[in-house]
């Protein structure tokens, strides 16, 4: 009878405390973040979508050798007389090949680097031209990518989402 | 080397500075003080949009940092505010709307007097008048499934630390069950081939109609109800009762052993809860010594020691233990977590409507939220005292089909609440349960009832 009644008290106030955790969790603020109008910025470290600053680099192939994917090409601009200086006449990284995998950014040996990982993770492509991106001297850090129908450079609009932080990463 | 490389290079827009340091210290001069309990590692500066008040960037560790100190978030606290707003807003529109029973008395007169001056059969007013009640009772079960639909989704949201329903309509996507509802009008309408085509269609109405015809008597309020029957209450559950067939139908037609599977499993399962639901009544019925639902109500009227109202939940022991089986038998009737065993979604694909699609889902879904309005709108009516006030002094401060408004839609927070915390019941488990726990409980009250009866006569 007391076993009875303890059973059934017992799982009854077993019942009001489950109810108790869901009750006070309702309470609580949501931890969703409502992706399109609120954006988390990741952690410094993220290897986003790279970055790269014609200005800086010596044009030294280093990361084209490091690249696991062969997705990097260059070329060494030249001066009047022909002669190759280390700079680059362009620059291109095929986000279509390339795996986020930060050798690049390790093996540049400029400081800055000249080719980073930035934070965005927010890449789309509706075509693969604007898989490759391209850079030259004067362009942004976000480069630009060649419309092959259109023959010209055009903007990766709606490509890059994250502009508040586009920070290179010190070593 | 060209003179380019020497130029400056342009700076990075630096990131917005932490302020850690400057927090951290008086905790660590706090620290020797209490030893036992140090102090929480202060939460990352949150930024928030000027213009909005949305959060930009917030650099949590793990998301429930979120819940380490709430009230320092813009947003928790405009949720708060909304949330008072909201309460505020409804009680104000109750207010000014007053008893709305009133506008019976003028409106009929009209009628009447309308249908003199044009000449018209005798019948004609009542007709009409007996059509605009229809009319309005029909909108209950409908419009209380689209805002309890809503309802379910952002209380599970949030019992889940999630925010639901956020973008159809602006305010917290109130909009969303209407823009459910369009979407299931244009979703192709599927008759599977091994369905037994004219059972498999009548279906979903023979469960909808009588889900909407239970509403009748049910008294929302002083002189609110659309059918004044003195059996209102057999009739409410003798209604209730059709639905088994329903779902019987709707098991068998679509030809598929899953759908058959559940809908026996709920045949079983309603016959079965109907039983101490039914028996968990009659003590209400021995002490209102009445079947019409507007009597039980009103018998409730009035307070023990001027405070405490004469509701029959209040009755000692016996109140409570026929509200309690009356509660759970609800849940079990209306196939809710922890009794959903006939459309078990991670058992039974979706028990018997399996093979229903658009319109045809639509209606038995609509009959699951009438249902649950129902069973919340008796719960309410017989243990919680209909539309009379909880405290004395607050007699007549709202009108009364208010009271039995906010009765109901507590009630219906705590199915809600059921559903988002208990696990399902296994099959015997469940009918363990109900016939050797809820009806010897609620035949021992009934006889308890009997004499509380016996001893105050």
């Amino acid at each position: 009878m007391t076993e009875y009644f303890s059973e059934v008290f017992g799982s009854f106030f077993a019942i009001l405390k489950g109810l108790r955790v869901t009750f006070v969790t309702m309470f609580k603020p949501a931890v969703t973040v409502e992706y399109p109008t609120e954006k988390l910025v990741p952690y410094s470290g993220f290897r986003g979508a790279l970055l790269f600053d014609a200005e800086t680099c010596i044009s030294c192939n280093q990361c084209v050798k490091a690249c696991p994917s062969s997705c990097i090409a260059l070329e060494n601009a030249t001066n009047e007389a022909g002669k190759k200086v280390a700079k680059v006449a362009w620059y291109s990284i095929d986000f279509g090949k390339c795996n986020f995998c930060r050798l690049c950014e390790e093996a540049c040996p400029t400081k800055p680097k000249a080719v980073w990982h930035s934070k965005d993770y927010e890449l789309t492509f509706f075509r693969r031209d604007e898989m490759v991106r391209c850079w030259k001297k004067g362009f942004d850090f976000v480069g630009l990518y060649w419309d092959r129908g259109a023959q010209e450079f055009k903007k990766p609009e709606g490509q890059v989402q994250i502009q508040t932080v586009q920070e290179r990463f010190q070593y | 080397m060209s003179e380019d490389a020497k130029d400056p290079k342009p700076e990075a827009p630096k990131p917005v500075p932490e302020t850690t340091t400057a927090a951290a210290a008086p905790a660590a001069a706090a620290k020797p003080a209490a030893p036992a309990k140090p102090a929480p590692k202060p939460l990352p500066t949150p930024v928030y949009n000027e213009a909005d008040g949305r959060l930009l960037k917030e650099r949590r560790l793990w998301p429930t940092d979120m819940w380490r100190d709430p009230w320092s978030q813009p947003r928790y606290r405009m949720a708060w505010v909304k949330l008072i707003v909201l309460v505020a807003v409804a009680l104000g529109a109750a207010l000014l709307l007053g008893e709305v029973g009133r506008f019976a008395v003028p409106v009929t007169s009209f009628l009447l007097e309308k249908g003199a001056a044009y000449g018209l059969p005798a019948w004609a007013p009542g007709l009409v008048w007996a059509l605009v009640k229809i009319v309005l009772v029909l909108h209950v079960p409908l419009l209380s499934a689209l805002v309890f639909v809503w309802w379910e989704r952002k209380i599970s949201a949030h019992m889940q630390s999630r925010l639901g329903p956020m973008y159809v309509g602006g305010f917290h996507g109130w909009l969303q069950t209407v823009a459910d509802g369009i979407k299931l009008l244009l979703k192709e309408n599927i008759t599977p081939t091994a369905a037994d085509t004219w059972v498999h269609r009548l279906a979903p109405a023979v469960v909808v109609a009588p889900a909407l015809l239970a509403f009748a008597p049910v008294s929302f309020g002083k002189d609110l109800s659309a059918a004044d029957l003195d059996v209102g209450l057999v009739y409410v559950f003798a209604m209730a009762g059709v639905s088994v067939v329903g779902i019987m139908m709707a098991g068998w037609g679509s030809g598929n052993k899953y759908s058959l599977l559940g809908g026996l499993r709920s045949a079983a399962q309603l016959v079965s809860y109907e039983l101490p639901r039914m028996f968990a009544v009659i003590p209400v019925i021995m002490f209102a010594e009445s079947l019409n639902l507007a009597d039980i109500g009103a018998a409730q009227g009035g307070y023990w020691f001027g405070v405490l109202p004469r509701w029959f939940i209040f009755y000692p022991v016996v109140g409570q233990l026929s509200f309690l089986i009356f509660l759970i038998a609800s849940v079990a009737e209306t196939n809710r977590i922890p009794f959903d065993l006939p459309e078990a979604e991670s058992e039974l694909v979706a028990g018997f409507h399996t093979e229903y699609s658009g319109m045809k889902f639509s209606l038995f879904f609509l009959a699951e939220y009438a249902y649950m309005t129902l069973a919340c709108c008796l719960a309410a009516a017989f243990f919680l005292g209909g539309g009379t006030a909880p405290l004395s002094f607050l007699d007549g401060f709202l009108p009364s089909w208010a009271w039995f408004l906010g009765k109901v839609l507590a009630l219906v927070f705590c199915f809600l609440w059921f559903r988002w915390t208990f696990p399902r019941f296994r099959v015997d488990r469940l009918m363990d349960f109900n016939w050797k726990f809820l009806l010897p409980w609620s035949f021992a009250n009934i006889a308890l009832a009997g004499l509380y009866v016996m001893v105050l006569s």
